[in-house]
């Protein structure tokens, strides 16, 4: 079971609809692991009920009602079945990535890490799968902007504590981390960013020219 | 032992009840629906809930047009409004969303469950992702997810998760009504016209940690069950 959740306010803006596609992507992720997080994201829909019913409401012509009583029997546009139950990963996930891991192209940023670029179709956000040896460790770094991690597999240390599957994390720009990888099994983890990593210690600063945001 | 929890309080203790027999209110999942034998289900303080729930089972059940009808007058005006809250929407384009969310109403009412969210919480959640699809179109934004796959579902196979639910639902409209201006005010820039805190703290030209504390008092009053943080 998840011990780390989006916060409050994510969880709000995740229910009103207004986070951006890849963040919203990345916390719906933490909740087909969390039922907590989904009886709060249920609630705050509520809350949305709540208050469309309080709406003042806006005329709407008969021949609205017509024309929808007259598509009813339209046959529905097909959509992708309810979320696949039983499988290791979030199914919005699978469709992302075609099915599963095998099939992604790793690019390797160091020894213990490589990073796989997913395309959400949104340009302000980076959405990657990321890809920690086991027991490996990310060099010390900050970010421009915000960053989101689930961990999808294995897991990981920050030094204050550690993150397995279904964890989710949120660092702003302020965050330093170095994050190691559990013994035992490669870590897999979705990160959103707003911005670019920038690596701190001084091995490995020479690399900061060359992170770019790769948002698609 | 079922009684309307009007302090959050009350309703942890009542949780904790359910949780302490367990077993026994698995067989018991029944006993919250005691007003249903008529077809009607109430809240214990007798209260008719949900006429709009009860519209949808026929809808879903038997392909229903005059309940579809009834239905359609009801929330197609609110949806309306929704669509126009706050946004540069044409009034066209708000019939359209109209449409395709009442279409959506017809083509998924028979997965609509009366025990797990009150009706205007399920057409809440496909206006406001119809809506989120419908921008995405109109901004020519192209994304392979849909609003619709972003969307996880509580299962609620537990009778706790159930009760919680749907007494939640009645107790969040009762409060609704008796938010200070200001905390609704910010509810419905965030909600109805789907900005993040940090748009609504610039429109209405507030600095954000206004706008979120607010918010957290809203949340507070509402008695919406989130952890401290």
């Amino acid at each position: 079971m998840a011990k780390h959740h989006p916060s409050n306010d994510l969880l709000m803006e995740h229910a009103a609809g207004s986070l951006p596609v890849a963040q919203a992507a990345c916390v719906a992720a933490h909740l087909s692991y969390c039922e907590r997080c989904r009886r709060i994201d249920s609630q705050l829909r509520t809350l949305g009920g709540a208050m469309l019913e309080r709406l003042e409401p806006v005329s709407v012509s008969e021949a609205l009602l017509d024309n929808v009583l007259a598509r009813l029997e339209d046959p529905a546009p097909l959509s992708y079945s309810d979320q696949t139950k039983g499988t290791e990963l979030p199914g919005l996930l699978e469709r992302l990535i075609n099915k599963d891991f095998s099939q992604l192209v790793w690019k390797r940023v160091t020894r213990a890490l490589s990073v796989s670029y997913l395309s959400t179709g949104d340009t302000n956000h980076e959405f990657a799968l990321l890809r920690i040896a086991e027991g490996g460790r990310i060099p010390e770094h900050t970010h421009g902007g915000n960053e989101m991690t689930l961990v999808l597999e294995g897991g990981f240390s920050d030094g204050r504590d550690s993150y397995h599957p279904g964890d989710f994390i949120f660092r702003s720009s302020e965050d330093k981390h170095a994050p190691v990888a559990l013994d035992g099994e490669d870590c897999i983890c979705l990160t959103v960013l707003d911005a670019p990593l920038r690596f701190t210690s001084w091995q490995h600063r020479w690399l900061n020219p060359f992170l770019k945001l790769r948002a698609s | 032992m079922v009684v309307m929890a009007a302090a959050s309080c009350m309703l942890n203790v009542e949780i904790s009840q359910v949780l302490r027999c367990g077993m026994v209110e698995v067989k018991n999942d029944g006993e919250a629906d005691s007003g249903r034998g008529s077809g009607k289900w109430t809240v214990p303080t007798g209260r008719r809930t949900d006429e709009w729930s009860e519209c949808l089972v026929l809808i879903g059940k038997s392909n229903d047009r005059a309940s579809f009808t009834r239905f359609f007058r009801h929330f197609a005006p609110l949806i309306k409004a929704f669509a126009l809250a706050g946004s540069s929407m044409s009034a066209a384009h708000a019939d359209e969303l109209v449409q395709e969310v009442m279409l959506k109403v017809w083509q998924k009412a028979s997965g609509f469950n009366p025990e797990k969210a009150a009706a205007s919480t399920w057409i809440y959640t496909i206006a406001r992702n119809c809506r989120t699809d419908m921008f995405r179109r109109l901004q020519k934004f192209d994304t392979p997810l849909a609003a619709d796959d972003l969307n996880i579902e509580l299962e609620g196979e537990e009778p706790f998760t159930v009760l919680h639910t749907r007494r939640g639902s009645d107790r969040i409209k009762d409060l609704m009504g008796q938010l200070p201006p200001d905390q609704a005010q910010i509810l419905a820039k965030v909600y109805m016209e789907g900005k993040s805190h940090s748009e609504a703290a610039a429109e209405l030209d507030l600095p954000l940690g206004t706008v979120k504390s607010r918010v957290r008092l809203a949340i507070q009053k509402l008695q919406v069950q989130m952890d401290r943080q």
